[in-house]
């Protein structure tokens, strides 16, 4: 079973991809400035009134080994010190020590 | 004469025919139309791939699909062990009407 903190971020995901479509024609009404003000305010309550995963910045990206949320490598979705541990351990493939 | 001369009349005149030939907005005082919502690129599919979709089967899915194999969820089992050693030692749960709160009424 993943951490609790990783569970919650795979919630916010699939928040955020199962209403992206609605929200972004709400962001496109409040955007559009030719349309009347009242259509705009309207729209503009619509996105208040969806739920705080929604937004696209409710998303973290998460180390899959521990669930950190600080210094993970984007291409290994791993935080610092899982990513050296493995890359030690010769589990990254075409990842390898180097001194200069 | 050149573009620089032109009166502006025939500079929009032109600007406007461009944008018809072209095939782009003619939007000549940058009015904000929200199009670059509409450009964007949908991120929900990435969004959603970045963890590993790993299901983890339980035993008693296994049970339910198969019966007959007869497997024994021990860790359920050591639950209702406790729960009937506890019922014995008269710390079950009690019947209803005989709890704290509904004796504390009656006085």
């Amino acid at each position: 079973m993943p951490r609790a903190r990783i569970i919650r971020d795979m919630k916010a995901r699939a928040t955020v991809a199962s209403s992206e479509v609605v929200r972004q024609a709400f962001r496109y009404l409040t955007h559009n400035t030719a349309l009347p003000a009242k259509v705009r305010a309207q729209a503009q309550l619509q996105l208040n009134a969806f739920p705080r995963d929604a937004r696209p910045t409710a998303i973290h990206n998460r180390c899959l080994e521990t669930g950190r949320g600080r210094g993970v490598l984007r291409a290994f979705r791993l935080c610092r010190f899982q990513f050296r541990l493995k890359a030690l351990e010769g589990e990254l493939p075409g990842v390898r020590k180097s001194t200069w | 004469m050149s573009l620089s001369t032109a009166p502006a009349a025939k500079l929009t005149l032109l600007n406007k025919i461009s944008c018809a030939i072209f095939g782009n907005v003619y939007n000549p005082q940058g009015i904000r139309t929200g199009n670059k919502i509409l450009r964007q690129r949908l991120v929900g599919p990435t969004v959603n791939s970045y963890y590993p979709n790993v299901k983890q089967v339980k035993l008693r899915e296994i049970t339910r699909m198969a019966p007959e194999m007869n497997l024994i969820d021990q860790e359920e089992k050591t639950r209702l062990e406790d729960l009937s050693e506890r019922k014995k030692r008269g710390k079950g749960p009690p019947k209803k009407g005989q709890g704290r709160r509904s004796t504390l009424k009656k006085k």
